[in-house]
């Protein structure tokens, strides 16, 4: 169906306008601009910021770089979330462009993982794959393919910044294997899923959740949050209190869970949602 | 009523299908739209904006780094605050436009290195071409080394096999050689000892016949002493048999030439003509037709055999030497024929011999005479390479039968009347037909052929070269070749 390319071509193609600034105690040897990027959403922030990295290095002296992180008002940010996840997280409803701040010193060894090269990044994208596969098909479809899919995916993924199409076909060619479920089952064995909350100890809620009901029905979203995270869903007479976010956009309830998980997946073939206290104006 | 049912089951799922379309497409739509508000706030706005902005940076960086290079070159010539403002604004005039060049030579310096990177890689390509087609002939090199190594190893391989095959040669014909001489000698050898061979032979055979002569001689003188009477109509005992063939082979050998009127012969005639007159009694009228026509031939027992020892009648008969002396078979007629050339016809009467013709007609001396079965023709062979045919009544021949080369040594007739067969000096010896007067048949002899004798169909001749050979006269082939000694 033409509208479902079209809303794949749209989440592939998600930007995030970031403007990246040099936290002040960093030491410099001239002042330090911001640097504007257009981030990708599919992307990780480890893979995209070389630019930045560069753009800051040339007013600090060599021996003071270390790793390089971000925080964004003090939370600081993981790398091994997609960057539109971190988005919709931390400041979805907040003024563009998104004000990143760069460090280079002080990494909290508590809160972030290391990053020390892209093959880091690829063992976990492909790890985030795998483990989809697994609740979808029982690993069938990702054991079936060869190493050079493996890659072809990760290529996909790698150059998402590139503004091009056929880097999207790229990655979709593999990718819909991934998606494909066999017909008298109607859909994924389970449905890959994350829900991130914004004030809670752990970090998200993922359980097992059949795409359809065993007498038949399919499941929506709706059904989805009554079962793992009930509080998100407001009472018929209660004003809403939490946004259901994914892709930056608010689903309406009725989404069946199944279209979701087919359409507005990551690349690592998981839906990742988040749940952020409404705004009140 | 269930049918029903169906459809309206049918119906209601359908209703429920489009049902479910419409909520698909307003979740649908919804999210579209939400998409499509997203990326209008966050992106599009943002896009054009942002990289205009990194446009900018970029070329700012840039300048910064020219602005460097030159600030650096530049920096020899400190700024003294004593300089006036205008000194330091046309300096800065003067830095952009030095700014300007330096760009342009710098684009003008990144051409030529582009260029001289493609003839480097042009030169590059060409060497490494060079640098295959170096090893391509390498490779040749080494391939045709090998091979002529390999060559003149096949040469040395050649080379010994032919030394030591002409060895071999040199070996084969050194034996070759030997043997041949060895060969020779063998050869010597064996005539050597056949030489010896014959000469003993020779030696043996001549005292075998040296002794059978001297044993001969002296059973012929005791032989000759021997007397015996026989009665005339009594059979002959076999010991006078045995001593025929003995007398026979005597006169044989002793001469040809000589026949003698020896004392078998007229018992014979007696018999001969008291059987005619018997038959005659039996027969009664026929008598002249009997005595031409009888072809009975009488066949005479040798009543006795004696060598002669003296003659009962001497008689000057021809002016030179006598050849041929015959008796005729039926009368009582004696023919002698000599060198003369006449043959004269002679009556034996009472142990004395009456003259009774003459046969002339020879142009050279007479060889031989035989008088035919009747008695009453003659066939004589001369000298003049001729045969001569008489009838008794007639002086004069009545054939001459031609056709030798040389001297006629014998004539004798044939059994069947009409035919005469001759043997000559020209080593032939000639069948001819009387009738006709010509010779029907030629037989090649090989040798000087002296005598003939023929009996129905087999010839006999006697040749000069020691032999008598028996001819087929049908076939005109030698049956029988016998040796004989003497001459």
């Amino acid at each position: 169906m033409a509208d479902d390319k079209d809303v794949l071509r749209d989440v592939w193609f998600g930007r995030i306008p970031t403007c990246f600034t040099l936290y002040q105690d960093e030491i410099t040897e001239r002042e330090a601009e911001p640097f504007y990027l257009l981030l990708p959403r599919m992307s990780y922030l480890t893979l995209v910021t070389d630019k930045v990295k560069k753009h800051f290095l040339k007013v600090m002296k060599a021996e003071d770089i270390e790793e390089m992180w971000f925080d964004f008002e003090g939370t600081s940010l993981k790398w091994h979330y997609p960057i539109g996840l971190l988005f919709d997280l931390h400041a979805s409803n907040t003024a563009l462009p998104w004000s990143i701040t760069v460090h280079f010193k002080n990494f909290p060894e508590r809160d972030l993982l290391h990053c020390p090269s892209n093959s880091v990044i690829e063992a976990h994208f492909m790890s985030s794959i795998k483990e989809a596969d697994a609740l979808k098909h029982k690993s069938q479809v990702i054991n079936d393919m060869q190493k050079k899919d493996h890659k072809q995916l990760w290529m996909g993924l790698q150059n998402v910044v590139l503004c091009s199409s056929d880097k999207f076909d790229q990655f979709w060619a593999m990718n819909r294997k991934l998606m494909e479920y066999p017909t008298e089952e109607g859909g994924f064995r389970y449905i890959p899923f994350r829900i991130y909350l914004t004030m809670s100890d752990r970090p998200f809620i993922q359980k097992l959740f059949r795409p359809i009901s065993p007498d038949g029905h399919t499941h929506t979203l709706g059904d989805l949050l009554k079962e793992v995270y009930p509080v998100a869903i407001p009472n018929d007479d209660e004003s809403k209190h939490y946004q259901v976010v994914i892709h930056g956009i608010e689903p309406l309830l009725e989404t069946p869970l199944q279209w979701l998980s087919e359409h507005l997946s990551h690349p690592d073939n998981f839906l990742h949602i988040s749940v952020i206290p409404a705004p009140s104006d | 009523m269930a049918a029903l049912g169906a459809e309206r089951g049918e119906a209601s799922k359908v209703e429920e299908k489009i049902n479910t379309q419409k909520t698909a497409d307003s979740w649908k739509r919804h999210i579209i739209r939400q998409l499509k508000h997203r990326d209008k706030y966050q992106k599009a706005m943002f896009q054009d904006v942002i990289l205009a902005y990194i446009n900018l940076l970029e070329r700012s960086n840039q300048r910064a780094l020219i602005t460097k290079g030159i600030l650096g070159s530049g920096s020899r010539y400190p700024a003294s605050s004593n300089e006036s403002l205008t000194s330091l604004i046309s300096k800065n005039d003067d830095l952009k436009k030095t700014t300007g060049e330096l760009a342009y030579q710098v684009l003008e310096l990144q051409q030529e290195i582009k260029i001289k990177d493609s003839v480097l890689e042009e030169q590059h390509a060409r060497m490494c071409e060079v640098k295959k087609d170096l090893l391509g002939v390498q490779a040749e090199d080494g391939s045709l080394a090998v091979r002529v190594a390999e060559v003149t190893e096949g040469n040395r391989l050649l080379k010994r096999e032919y030394d030591s095959l002409l060895e071999q040669h040199h070996d084969m014909d050194q034996t070759f050689r030997e043997e041949k001489l060895r060969g020779q000698e063998m050869l010597e050898e064996l005539v050597r000892r056949k030489q010896h061979a014959a000469i003993r032979m020779n030696s043996r055979n001549e005292r075998r016949v040296r002794a059978r002569e001297a044993s001969l001689q002296k059973e012929l003188e005791t032989a000759g002493k021997v007397k015996v009477t026989i009665d005339v109509g009594s059979v002959s005992a076999p010991a006078s048999r045995e001593a025929s063939p003995k007398s026979d082979l005597a006169e044989r050998r002793t001469t040809r030439l000589f026949r003698s009127a020896s004392v078998t012969s007229p018992p014979r005639i007696l018999d001969s003509i008291k059987e005619l007159f018997d038959r005659k009694k039996r027969r009664g009228n026929s008598l002249c037709l009997s005595l031409e026509e009888e072809l009975y031939v009488p066949v005479g027992i040798c009543l006795a055999a004696r060598v002669p020892v003296r003659a009962l009648h001497v008689l000057d008969a021809h002016e030179l030497g006598i050849n041929a002396v015959r008796f005729s078979s039926s009368c009582n007629l004696l023919a002698t024929g000599g060198t003369d050339r006449s043959i004269k016809l002679w009556d034996v009467k009472a142990g004395m011999l009456h003259n009774r013709g003459t046969l002339d007609g020879s142009n050279e001396g007479i060889t031989s005479i035989e008088f035919d079965q009747t008695g009453t023709r003659v066939i004589a062979a001369s000298y003049d390479k001729s045969a001569l045919f008489w009838r008794l009544d007639d002086s004069a021949p009545k054939l001459t039968l031609t056709g030798h080369s040389r001297k006629v040594t014998a004539a004798k007739f044939k059994c069947s009347l009409r035919q005469v067969v001759t043997g000559s000096a020209d080593r032939t010896v000639k069948i001819w037909d009387l009738h006709r007067a010509a010779c029907i048949q030629t037989i090649e002899v090989l040798s000087y052929c002296s005598d003939v004798v023929c009996s129905e169909h087999v010839i006999v001749s006697g040749h000069y070269d020691r032999k008598i050979r028996f001819w087929d006269s049908r076939a005109a082939s030698c049956t029988q070749e016998v040796p004989l000694q003497g001459r």
